[in-house]
């Protein structure tokens, strides 16, 4: 488990900023290194459920990430889970994002956002697997 | 992560790789003390010297005749940036936020 905390504090006021964390014509203007396009996307924290990214470098080279929306409090946070897929579309490990936002002097925004590695060892992801499917299966049954 | 492709591609080769590591753990060498990390005649180990010279993974100082190589310290820096993962990526976007908040003002 590792988790990943950065903080910034941006002059804009909590709902221009939040705007841009979680709508997608915001989003798309930062997503992503310099250089990358966003040529495939349903990339959008303002609303529960599923998000994809696809990134695509000056050489061609893609990039897709991609997760489930786990929560959304404007102005003040979103959460959403996080895994990048390989070149055959596997999805990896999955981890979690949140983002939160708190007024900061002057009028301004303090962001901070943590990326949470969930146990990345194969045993655990396995566990993990299981657990979902197991879970899945219990829901199929409770509403069957 | 443009540059990162090169050096990887650059080490993707066991010389090469070789190389560097024999760099990593000694400091800086000459070609000629290069040479050992494999059996490969001397035209062949300045050939993979170029090539790692060009991806900008290592630097060559010239100390009176010989040609002194060293591991350049901002791409090792670069692959342990990338190595940690969601923090290049992170990074990277939240410039381009703070940037683009602030084109809006």
């Amino acid at each position: 488990m590792a988790t990943l905390t950065l903080e910034r504090e941006f002059t804009a006021d909590l709902e221009t900023v939040f705007a841009y964390v979680s709508k997608t014509e915001h989003l798309l203007k930062w997503w992503g290194p310099e250089g990358m396009t966003v040529p495939e996307h349903d990339l959008a924290f303002d609303r529960k459920g599923p998000w994809v990214s696809v990134m695509q470098n000056d050489e061609g080279q893609r990039y897709k990430v991609s997760g489930h929306v786990t929560h959304v409090d404007p102005p003040n946070s979103v959460g959403f889970t996080w895994a990048w897929h390989d070149e055959t579309d596997t999805r990896g490990v999955e981890s979690h994002v949140t983002i939160k936002l708190v007024p900061a002097a002057g009028g301004g925004t303090k962001f901070t956002l943590s990326h949470v590695d969930l146990p990345s060892d194969d045993v655990a992801a396995n566990h993990e697997k299981g657990w979902t499917s197991s879970l899945r299966k219990l829901e199929r049954l409770a509403n069957g | 992560m443009p540059d990162l492709v090169a050096t990887f591609a650059a080490l993707g080769d066991k010389t090469r790789f070789a190389i560097v590591e024999r760099l990593l753990a000694k400091g800086a060498l000459s070609a000629g003390e290069l040479g050992e990390v494999a059996d490969i005649s001397a035209p062949a180990i300045s050939r993979h010297l170029k090539v790692l010279r060009e991806a900008g993974i290592i630097t060559q100082t010239v100390d009176r005749q010989r040609r002194i190589y060293e591991v350049a310290p901002h791409a090792v820096q670069a692959i342990s940036r990338w190595t940690k993962g969601h923090e290049a990526f992170w990074t990277a976007s939240l410039d381009r936020l703070d940037a683009a908040l602030n084109k809006k003002d």
